[in-house]
């Protein structure tokens, strides 16, 4: 119980005195922030412990009638655990030294412990409603730390070129247009989920993950009650992951700290999503199940993601910001986990390790990427690709940190994420059943993916315009990405030594001939991307400008929330009137008409009585009472 | 006759009262005290005594009236007719006590401090002559049709009669006088036409209505409580007068209760029915009083005026929240729902001007004797704070005096 406390409340409760000095005294908030790393480097301290020395099983404790408060560590718990919190940790120290200027640090410490408070919530729990809490502590903590630079003053935290439009779109935003589009995107998809939550709830009688019988629901609500729960409950890890058509928030969530940038990418928030179908369907066991429901959603997830994965790797390869390239990236790799993910289905528990392994790989590397691209701003105050060898020269272990990274995560055999790439390989080329699309498209993705990640180390260090170079400290952040760019070194020693049970798989899967053959493909992609990393092209505009699917934000989903505006504003203008008007002067004006028969005169009033006296037994004789 | 005891001193004591006027106030008092003992039931007479009492008392603040001296008799002579309309079977003792009510009303509608008011005189006289007529042709045509068994001239009496009270107590849409005399007469003798005339009707044709319990006219019935109910809080609505508020009030008082009379004809609910009558008629008696005398007195202090007010509106758990409780308890279980829903609507509406009402009388202290009778009249809406069972058990009583047994 107190180990879960620690673990979830050490964050937030190290945050609340700069939250709250920063309102009264700015000189002794600027002091705080370090008690704030404290607090995550306790809850990174309990993760690893849970990883080394508690036992896997589930604990739980009583909450509501029917419900409990159940955390569960497991195979995927333990490791996303540990991640999450020695990414949050060291992300913590470099924006320790990358913020220390900033005017709302009250607020951006708040929001950053509470953001791994959150992700840490959704990690372990094992019930459904509780992990809704660290669900919503997501979206609430990503929208202030993507809108933090709320003022909107400085033209480097915007995304896109200031002041391009393309037809009626405007192709730049502002960090409080960012975290708008964040939150209201996400939130589109918490509403289905909320009510699949509720309807698990309802039908199983049971929340906790690893407890709800799939095959009884099966049975209650039939194949296409349980297609259509599975897709409600998944609209939430589709936005949340930036799925098609979901992807334009992670494009604008560039617009906060390079540092939330960096966690948002990595190991929380976008990560969150995928790692929750991972977690379901290693407790669904889809592999065990014959429905034709299932096997729908899992082929319709299996697609998503590789047509996300195809899309952000594209739009990557023609992105010319240092941020919107690695956050293209990362809803390619999103895309992938989620493919590999809904392999499962046909090939087993197996496939979800795979997805597994390559979160973690992706989420090292694309967290030190993006930790260079966060420093590299900071000296060339530019937020597009830009430096030539100069930079290179003068920031030598970035340059070779970035190296490492690339590499590593290119798929380069036999760095970490060839043999992680390998099996993934392996997976979709087993896929008989669905077809050889998953693994062509696979390929395909692989070599861009490649491409683009020699562009961006080409672009920045080698072969970009000149730049100023403003050298000034940056000695916490380089510790921080040397320190996250070593773990892809100790995850390459766990694979290749075999420390994990699943990994000897991934080390055979590297030795098959295709394989190497795709590792092949993926190095000859880089090179290419190295050697040329430009190309000016209508096509690659057309790519650069993120096939305009910022259209179905900016401009289709607003259309309809104006008619909806407009059409409720009828409404509300129909009540006013008759609430405010209509009946009122109806009544008035029949009380007056009433009132107005009152003239004083006798004889007025005896014509009036027996007329109406006339009336009414006319009337009554007429009707026949 | 028990009664003719208290008439006989009542007559004596009217008489010497055109000198001494403390022997018609003394007299009238015991004539009062003689006639409510003689029953069972006598919970309810008592009531209508205090009425009666509350209304000599009012009377009492008029120094200089023309009828000063017998007014006190004639308040008192219409207690007892209330009380025989109550207890007889007789068709003819009850046409004699409606008439009784009716006629000491003519006089003390003009008295004022300042002469006789002879043209509201006139307006009230005209329209209670006309109803008379109708409620007695309707009465007689009622009870014959009856025993001649025929149905189109019972309905013809049922309708003539229902026309009759609707006149005779201001129900719209005969209603015209209404306003004008509690607009223009002395505040005090409107209060006596606003509070102790209106029992002997309702009993009456109660009384009627429930020995031929036919259900022909049921809609006829419905309809008149519905316009007066309407009419009166519609006009009540605008009106900014104090006493006009008053004359619209009792319009609409009149439908609630003229409502409940479709009730007449699932006996087993006529007590029901009956107590929330009663009930409904000693809010609206009490309240009126309290209200024409703080309109003499040009107002009153803020606590009586509300509570008075509320009591109107219908707040639990004062006494007018009760009758038109006990009212709409019984039109549901007889299954009149369109005018229970139609009765709860009008209890909403009638909020706003009992409030401005309750604003326009409040902030002005008073003294002595219509500080007692302000006072005992709000206080009195109070006695309902404890369920008013006792009410149900006097009405089962009275329901037993409700079957006529001939001339």
């Amino acid at each position: 119980m107190w180990l879960w406390l620690v673990l979830l409340l050490s964050p937030i409760i190290a945050s609340i005195p700069i939250a709250v000095a920063w309102e009264f005294n700015r000189n002794i908030g600027r002091k705080l922030p370090v008690l704030s790393v404290v607090g995550l480097f306790i809850s990174f301290l309990v993760t690893l412990y849970i990883l080394l020395f508690v036992e896997e099983g589930r604990f739980s404790y009583p909450w509501l009638p029917g419900i409990e408060i159940a955390f569960i560590v497991d195979y995927l718990s333990k490791y996303m655990g540990v991640l999450t919190g020695f990414i949050a940790f060291v992300i913590g120290v470099y924006g320790l030294e990358y913020m220390k200027d900033d005017y709302r640090l009250g607020w951006y410490w708040f929001f950053f412990n509470l953001f791994t408070a959150s992700m840490l919530m959704v990690v372990y729990s094992d019930n459904l409603l509780s992990l809704l809490i660290g669900w919503e502590g997501l979206g609430i903590a990503s929208w202030g730390l993507i809108g933090h630079w709320f003022r909107d003053d400085d033209e480097l935290s915007y995304v896109g070129v200031i002041n391009r439009k393309v037809g009626f779109l405007k192709m730049f935003w502002s960090p409080s247009t960012g975290g708008w589009r964040a939150i209201s995107t996400i939130r589109l998809g918490d509403m289905p989920m909320f009510f699949a939550v509720a309807a698990i709830f309802a039908f199983a009688g049971n929340l906790n993950i690893s407890q709800i019988d799939w095959e009884l629901l099966i049975e209650k609500i039939g194949s296409f009650g349980v297609a259509v729960l599975l897709l409600a409950f998944l609209m939430g890890p589709f936005t949340k992951s930036a799925q098609l058509p979901f992807s334009e928030w992670l494009m604008t969530a560039m617009t906060g700290p390079t540092t939330v940038s960096a966690l948002l990418h990595s190991a929380t928030m976008v990560a969150a999503g995928t790692y929750l179908f991972m977690r379901i369907s290693w407790y669904i066991e889809p592999w065990k199940i014959h429905d034709a429901g299932i096997e729908f959603v899992y082929l319709l997830v299996l697609f998503l993601g590789l047509i996300s994965s195809l899309y952000g790797a594209l739009v990557a390869l023609a992105s010319r910001e240092r941020k919107v390239l690695l956050a293209a990236s990362t809803m390619s790799s999103l895309g992938l986990m989620f493919a590999a993910a809904a392999a499962s289905k046909w090939i087993g528990e197996f496939a979800i390790v795979v997805a597994f392994w390559y979160l973690i790989t992706h989420a090292f590397a694309k967290a030190t990427l993006f930790l260079v691209a966060g420093h590299l701003i900071h000296e060339t105050h530019d937020r597009f690709l830009c430096g030539d060898l100069e930079v290179a020269k003068k920031m030598k272990l970035t340059f070779v940190v970035t190296i490492i990274a690339t590499v590593m995560l290119a798929g380069i055999p036999p760095l970490t994420a060839y043999w992680v790439k390998s099996a993934m390989d392996e997976v979709m080329h087993a896929l008989h059943e669905v077809g050889e699309a998953p693994l062509f498209l696979l390929i395909v993705i692989s070599a861009v993916y490649s491409a683009f990640l020699a562009k961006f180390l080409s672009m920045n260090f080698v072969k970009g315009r000149h730049v100023h170079l403003h050298l000034h400290g940056g000695g916490l952040m380089k510790t921080g990405y040397t320190l996250m760019v070593s773990m892809l070194f100790l995850l390459l020693a766990v694979i290749l030594l075999g420390i994990d049970e699943h990994v000897e798989e991934f080390v055979k899967a590297g030795f098959h001939a295709t394989s190497f053959m795709v590792g092949v493909l993926v190095t000859v992609a880089y090179a290419i991307g190295f050697v040329k990393p430009t190309l000016e092209t209508k096509v690659g505009q057309v790519l650069a400008d993120r096939f305009y699917l910022m259209a179905l934000n900016d401009f289709i989903v607003p259309k309809i929330g104006w008619a909806f505006v407009t059409a409720v504003d009828y409404g509300n203008r129909a009540i006013d009137f008759f609430t405010h008007r209509a009946i009122p002067g109806l009544f008035e004006s029949v009380s007056k008409g009433i009132r107005v028969l009152q003239t004083g005169r006798l004889s007025h009033y005896v014509q009036l009585a027996l007329g109406a006296l006339m009336l009414l037994l006319i009337v009554v004789s007429v009707a026949g009472w | 006759m028990e009664l003719t005891i208290p008439l006989i001193i009542l007559a004596l004591g009217a008489a010497f009262g055109l000198r001494k006027p403390e022997i018609s106030l003394v007299t009238a008092l015991v004539a009062l005290a003689l006639s409510i003992v003689v029953e069972a039931a006598i919970l309810v007479s008592a009531m209508i005594a205090f009425v009666a009492i509350l209304n000599i008392a009012a009377l009492f603040l008029m120094k200089k009236s023309y009828l000063r001296g017998v007014d006190y008799a004639l308040v008192s002579l219409m207690l007892i007719a209330t009380v025989v309309a109550l207890y007889s079977t007789s068709f003819a003792m009850l046409i004699l006590a409606f008439i009784l009510v009716s006629t000491p009303t003519y006089m003390l509608v003009m008295a004022s401090e300042s002469g006789a008011k002879v043209d509201v005189g006139v307006k009230y006289i005209t329209f209670m002559v006309v109803a008379t007529i109708l409620f007695i042709i309707g009465a007689a045509l009622t009870i014959y049709g009856g025993s001649v068994n025929s149905e189109s001239i019972q309905t013809v009496g049922i309708c003539l009669l229902v026309l009759g009270i609707a006149m005779e107590v201001g129900a719209a849409p005969l209603h015209y006088w209404v306003p004008d005399v509690f607009d223009t007469a002395d505040p005090i003798p409107a209060s006596i036409i606003a509070s102790l005339a209106k029992f002997v009707p309702f009993v009456i044709a109660f009384k009627i209505l429930f020995t031929v319990n036919t259900e022909k006219a049921l809609l006829f019935i419905g309809v008149i409580a519905a316009i007066s109910m309407l009419a009166g809080n519609i006009g009540a609505l605008t009106s900014n007068k104090p006493a006009r508020i008053l004359a619209y009030s009792t319009v609409a008082n009149m439908g609630y209760i003229i409502a409940a009379l479709t009730v007449f004809y699932k006996p087993e609910f006529v007590y029901l029915a009956f107590a929330g009558v009663l009930l409904q008629l000693f809010a609206n008696a009490f309240g009126k009083i309290g209200f024409f005398t703080a309109i003499r007195e040009e107002g009153t202090n803020s606590v009586f005026s509300y509570i008075m007010a509320l009591s109107f509106i219908g707040l639990p758990p004062l006494l007018g929240f009760w009758g038109k409780f006990y009212i709409l308890a019984a039109l549901i279980y007889a299954n009149v729902m369109w005018l229970a829903v139609l009765l709860v609507i009008n209890s909403a509406m009638s909020v706003p001007y009992y409030i401005r009402l309750a604003n326009l009388l409040s902030g002005k202290p008073n003294k002595g004797l219509a500080l007692c009778i302000i006072g005992i009249s709000a206080i009195i809406m109070l006695l309902t704070v404890v369920p008013p069972n006792w009410l149900i058990d006097s009405s089962k009583v009275l329901v037993g005096y409700f079957k006529l047994g001939g001339v």
